[in-house]
């Protein structure tokens, strides 16, 4: 059973009418692991998960959560918690009264971990919840995410709206939750967050799978950013045929490379120049996928 | 603090009730206070009676319209629109909210992602609603029974409990109506609709009914003819008239739960 897939989707499709939906994923997500689903908006990130939840039912294709479908049973989803994307709470109940109902329909004995986590966040339990800022509602939502120490947790966007105090105690949950063995689905547009906390990524565009491997992978597909400002300008081939390393920009003197692996021979070639200003970007999502679509990825 | 669906339904829902438990106790005691005046009013009497047809045909309840009687009184002035209405608009703005309201707002997602099946979410919230109802036809049946005795009026409070029930019954029917629609659609405007349009159809059929042969086929599908017929007030509650509401509030229970359990959620 520990070895199992925890999610396995097989040519998972999704049809919208004139939305987009999602079309013929394939992925597992492995006892243990942290995973993420990465992607901009309306890539179908919110799609796959409400599937995994029997929220919604495929068009085609199948999937298996903690080895059983979706459609199997409620009792699943007991060993599921949940944060949804876009988090609507009983706005007239305050935290609490939402909490205790949620734990009534989970069967728990009292709150469960609820007052533990309520406290490490600081959530705001006794306030009605349309009174809370969406930060706060937020808190509230992962709390009843992981009030019941579920297998698998699965997590829409959960650090939308949290300030970076907050996004680290979530981290630190997540950090938590890997090393008690539990397995966590993450879906989030921003690739350091996923960098930060998932050991294996999905990326998706457009409903498509581009690309499923690990973190440490995709940053090596990822193009590093280097914008160099020389003293004179330099011919156009100058830098045509460094390995890794491609123009994407040149406007007078400064030139931007999209850098992919070592930059040892870039700053050779550059050594011959005179440099007035040099800086260099980590990575972010939009240059993964500008490296993702430049070149023919081996790995997708 | 409400653990489970249908507590917590209930719980949401107790602004609603006490809103029209109020109206309900507010109109029975209005109407009944002023019986004295109109019930020994020979010439009143003698008025409503040359009422033209169509208009006894909307008026009347259990087919009589009569203002000389206690009975008669308080079925044209009560039962024949008032409260079944009352009970009507609980019932259906409660069925309405009950998945659709809920799915409108967006917290269904976060409430099916607990242990619990979309069949036991409709049930629990059906049975929220009947809870409702049968609330408030227990408020109909108490002020009725406590102004009636206040103004003296001879009522076998049998009689008044099985009238009460009654009009708790129609309230049901359309209650489920409104359930099913907006479990099917997730739209709580559209349930509304649906169940006041129905509702309003069945009484408009049931008095022309009345009234023209032609359509008397139609009068006798209406649930306000099944409501009305045997006249509660005189005769009880029967078996043969009660079954037919609880019978079709039971299919819609059932369409509401099929048709939630196999669609997507928006």
């Amino acid at each position: 059973m520990a070895d199992l897939p925890v999610v396995e989707a097989h040519s998972l499709t999704k049809s919208y009418g004139l939305h987009r939906g999602i079309d013929d994923l394939d992925f597992t997500v492995e006892p243990g692991e942290v995973f993420g689903l990465l992607g901009p908006n309306g890539a179908g990130k919110t799609t796959t998960i409400r599937l995994l939840l029997d929220l919604i039912r495929p068009t085609s294709g199948s999937v298996r959560v903690l080895g059983a479908s979706p459609r199997s049973g409620s009792a699943l989803r007991r060993r599921i918690g949940y944060l949804p994307g876009d988090l609507r709470l009983y706005d007239r109940l305050t935290g609490r009264a939402q909490l205790t109902y949620f734990a009534g329909l989970r069967g728990l004995d009292g709150l469960g971990r609820a007052e533990e986590l309520a406290e490490r966040l600081d959530v705001e339990l006794d306030r009605p919840l349309k009174t809370l800022s969406k930060g706060n509602r937020q808190k509230v939502g992962i709390v009843l995410a992981f009030m019941h120490d579920p297998e698998l947790l699965i997590l829409d966007e959960p650090t939308s709206g949290l300030d970076p105090l907050v996004q680290q105690l979530v981290y630190g949950l997540l950090d938590e939750t890997r090393k008690a063995g539990r397995t966590v689905l993450i879906s989030s547009h921003v690739l350091p967050e996923v960098q930060r906390v998932a050991d294996r990524v999905a990326l998706l565009r457009d409903g498509r799978l581009v690309l499923e491997d690990t973190v440490e992978a995709l940053r090596a597909h990822a193009l590093v950013r280097i914008t160099v400002t020389l003293a004179e300008p330099a011919t156009p081939d100058a830098f045509a045929s460094i390995p890794g390393v491609r123009e994407l920009d040149r406007r007078d003197r400064t030139i931007v490379f999209g850098l992919q692996g070592e930059p040892d021979a870039l700053v050779k070639a550059l050594a011959t120049h005179h440099i007035v200003g040099l800086e260099s970007r980590e990575a972010d999502l939009e240059d993964v996928f500008l490296a993702l679509y430049q070149e023919p990825v081996d790995a997708a | 603090m409400p653990r489970s669906v249908v507590t917590r339904t209930l719980r949401d829902g107790f602004r609603s009730f006490v809103g029209f438990a109020a109206y309900i106790i507010l109109m029975v005691a209005a109407i009944v206070a002023i019986y004295p005046s109109i019930g020994h009013n020979p010439s009143l009497n003698k008025l409503v009676k040359s009422y033209p047809g169509t208009l006894k045909a909307f008026l009347g309840f259990g087919g009589v319209v009569d203002y000389s009687t206690a009975t008669g009184y308080l079925g044209i002035e009560l039962f024949s629109l008032v409260l079944p209405a009352l009970m009507i608009a609980a019932a259906v703005a409660a069925g309405a909210r009950a998945i659709a309201g809920e799915e409108e707002q967006q917290t269904l997602d976060l409430l099916l992602a607990n242990p619990i099946s979309r069949r036991r979410v409709v049930l629990e919230k059906a049975a929220a609603v009947a809870a409702l109802v049968t609330l408030l036809a227990i408020v109909a049946f108490a002020s009725l029974a406590i102004s009636t005795a206040a103004a003296g009026l001879n009522i076998n409070t049998g009689h008044l409990a099985a009238a009460a029930a009654a009009t708790g019954l129609l309230g049901l029917l359309y209650g489920s109506i409104a359930l099913a629609i907006g479990a099917a659609s997730g739209r709580r405007g559209l349930a509304l609709a649906v169940a006041g349009a129905a509702a309003g159809a069945a009484y408009i059929a049931n008095a022309l009914g009345s009234l023209v042969s032609a359509l008397k086929p139609l009068r006798d599908a209406s649930p306000f003819y099944q409501y009305g017929t045997v006249d509660p007030l005189r005769h009880g509650l029967t078996f043969a008239h009660a079954t037919p509401l609880a019978v079709g509030t039971i299919v819609f229970i059932a369409a509401a739960v099929t048709a939630f359990t196999r669609r997507d959620l928006t």
